[in-house]
């Protein structure tokens, strides 16, 4: 693979890797949030249990989506300086936003909600968790607008080869940025209900002792998951209106429009191959389609299983079902993330700065080196998150260490 | 105020993540025990998300404000930056996952990857100071980088005299002695601070042009920013009385 090749492998990686934990990280913090609601309007014990259990689970993902999203915040200088110098006055100015009204106040606030529980006043707690939802929610926004502006240039003029900035409106009402800030954020309930109607199931299956709290928790993720797959084809619909021409003929498949905007593009930028990967293109768009289908064809009657409160404490078959169903939405982003992604090539920034002119001066050497040390972070990282959501989600309620005073208390050791 | 706005957030996170980090190196030498290594963790534990992510917004102020100078510092200090950010998440790790897990291995195994990521942290911020600082590269920039090293590892410490009780507290008082220990922390403090402003100094600190729009938000934010902060200070405000979630 050339040096540009091996960039974008690890821009892909890391990206995706990210994608994974801010996925459940999006639609968890919305439904710890509502229970946490819940359990401090009723001071119902269940609900609490809930809020701690979800929320053990959460942060264990939380922090797996903070370590990779450092990371990620310093690969756009690390390895495209060709992109930030060339517009970074523009999009930046997304990025900037998203590390300061986001990430920053997000952090802050998790902080605070980890360590404040049993410390802070309830309501004050509860505000908290909010803040945390809303940032988290922020952040999608901002680097959406970042994303938008790469897919779908606006707001912007060319001074001296650079771009500046002129309309920032115009930036964040992009709409390839507004439709996909809805399109990811809905998938994101979708994964986190499917994930927590899973993990409840997988419950409900071994008849274990918490069947209040996981009737509850199967109810609350199937009722947003499903909402969520019809919003998130909403938008998914909608974004194919704002797509690039390349992305469009590709997903089409038809050699007569692939070759018209060739010409198109040729008469615009000179001889290239100014397409993007055709089979790459449609294999992924083709997954997030299919997935899409097989979840809306098991929410639907899931939907309505979940309201037979027998069904939801007996039929272990469904059971059975909605655990393995826990991959499937994160198969669908990754997809839908290759088609939009891929889609775009071969440019950084649509129509203005190729793929390759936007990267860094870097030699092969470098590149391999950071390739191999931010996959094999990133890739343990993932196990480990995996094997740990897994561990705690078996353990059920009785053994969250979040939100109990501690344990342990320490034992001084003579110093002599 | 561009320029105000990046200083802001970049010596923001040197004093205060700085001290995350030299605690994080003295975790063999103030935690002698297990349950000792988790107490002193408690020290820094609420604290360490909001002050690393001082440099979160380092990075988004470079993005929005100076992004060539961004491109030039972070690609071209490249294998510094990576080890940096691999120490930076082996160290995330290290704090976040030693109490997911009950079991002494697994706890000395993330306490580990804990200290060598806080030093790796630690000895590529002093390698990355001096080359910006001295243009120093190569072996001979080990020399500078020890210096910064040591400098975080002191900061560390006097940062944990002010939250540890105790034979923790007296180890980690080993360098001030019977001086005042809010003292002693002001001029660890003072010190990274006056690197960092150096190393400031000796950046081509040339604003890109977002800066007529962009900077008078950060500078409304910035206040918000502060506060958000301050109610973290203010609810653990208390020495360290026991272990905490991590």
């Amino acid at each position: 693979m050339d040096t540009v090749e091996l960039a974008r492998l690890q821009f892909a990686l890391t990206a995706g890797a990210h994608f994974l934990f801010v996925a459940l990280t999006l639609g968890l913090a919305t439904l710890v949030a509502v229970v946490q609601t819940r359990a401090t309007f009723s001071g119902d014990p269940v609900h609490l249990r809930m809020t701690r259990f979800w929320g053990q689970l959460y942060v264990i993902n939380y922090a797996m989506g903070i370590v990779t999203g450092l990371v990620m915040e310093f690969q756009l200088g690390l390895a495209w300086s060709g992109l930030t110098e060339y517009a970074g006055d523009v999009f930046g100015a997304a990025l900037a936003m998203e590390t300061l009204v986001a990430f920053f106040v997000e952090s802050t606030f998790l902080g605070l909600w980890i360590f404040g529980w049993n410390k802070l006043n309830r309501w004050a707690h509860l505000a908290v968790i909010w803040v945390v939802t809303l940032t988290a929610y922020a952040s999608a926004f901002w680097i959406m607008v970042a994303n938008g502006f790469l897919q779908n240039p606006l707001g912007h003029v060319l001074e001296n080869g650079r771009l500046r900035l002129v309309d920032f409106g115009a930036m964040v009402a992009n709409p390839a940025a507004q439709v996909a800030f809805g399109h990811v954020l809905a998938a994101a309930m979708v994964t986190g209900g499917f994930f927590v109607a899973g993990v409840s199931a997988y419950h409900l299956r071994r008849r274990t002792a918490e069947r209040d709290v996981f009737r509850k928790s199967l109810r609350i993720g199937l009722g947003v998951a499903l909402p969520g797959l019809f919003v998130t084809a909403t938008f998914g619909g909608l974004g194919f209106e704002t797509m690039q021409p390349g992305k469009i003929a590709a997903w089409s498949g038809s050699a007569e429009r692939l070759a018209a905007v060739q010409a198109e593009m040729t008469a615009l930028h000179g001889p290239g191959d100014h397409l993007p990967p055709v089979e790459v293109v449609q294999t992924a768009g083709i997954t997030m389609l299919v997935l899409f289908a097989v979840m809306l064809f098991l929410g639907g009657p899931s939907f309505l299983l979940m309201l037979v409160r027998p069904v939801v404490h007996g039929f272990r078959l469904w059971h059975g079902l909605l655990t393995l169903m826990i991959p499937l939405p994160f198969a669908a982003m990754l997809a839908g993330w290759v088609f939009r992604e891929v889609g775009r090539q071969p440019w950084a920034v649509d129509g203005l700065l190729t793929t390759a002119e936007a990267m860094s001066p870097l030699s092969h050497g470098q590149v391999v080196f950071s390739l191999t040390a931010f996959s094999a972070v990133f890739g343990a990282l993932i196990v480990i998150n995996v094997w740990l959501l897994g561990r705690h989600a078996r353990r059920g309620p009785g053994a969250v260490a979040l939100g109990d005073r501690p344990i342990e208390a320490p034992v001084p050791v003579p110093s002599f | 105020m561009e320029i105000f706005v990046l200083a802001f957030f970049a010596l923001g996170y040197l004093v205060l993540a700085g001290a995350d980090i030299g605690v994080g190196m003295a975790l063999p030498y103030l935690g002698r025990s297990a349950a000792e290594r988790r107490e002193v963790i408690a020290a820094i534990a609420p604290f360490y998300l909001g002050n690393e992510v001082w440099l979160v917004a380092v990075a988004g102020v470079l993005a929005g404000l100076f992004p060539e100078l961004e491109g030039e510092l972070l690609s071209g200090n490249h294998t510094l930056v990576v080890l940096l950010l691999v120490a930076w998440v082996t160290r995330d790790a290290g704090l976040w996952l030693r109490g997911r897990v009950p079991g002494a291995r697994w706890q000395a195994f993330w306490d580990g990857a804990t200290v060598a990521g806080s030093w790796g942290l630690a000895l590529s911020w002093g390698g990355l100071l001096s080359h910006v600082l001295l243009g120093i590269q190569g072996p001979l920039a080990a020399l500078p980088a020890l210096a910064v090293a040591a400098l975080f590892a002191a900061h560390g410490l006097t940062f944990a005299t002010l939250r540890l009780r105790g034979v923790l507290r007296e180890r980690a008082a080993v360098l001030s002695g019977g001086a005042g220990e809010a003292r002693t922390y002001a001029l660890t403090s003072a010190a990274l601070l006056a690197v960092g402003v150096l190393a400031g100094l000796r950046l081509p600190l040339e604003p890109g042009t977002a800066g007529p729009l962009l900077a008078p938000i950060v500078l409304t934010l910035i206040p918000f920013l502060v506060a958000a902060q301050a109610w973290v200070w203010w609810t653990f405000r208390h020495r360290v009385t026991g272990p905490s979630y991590l």
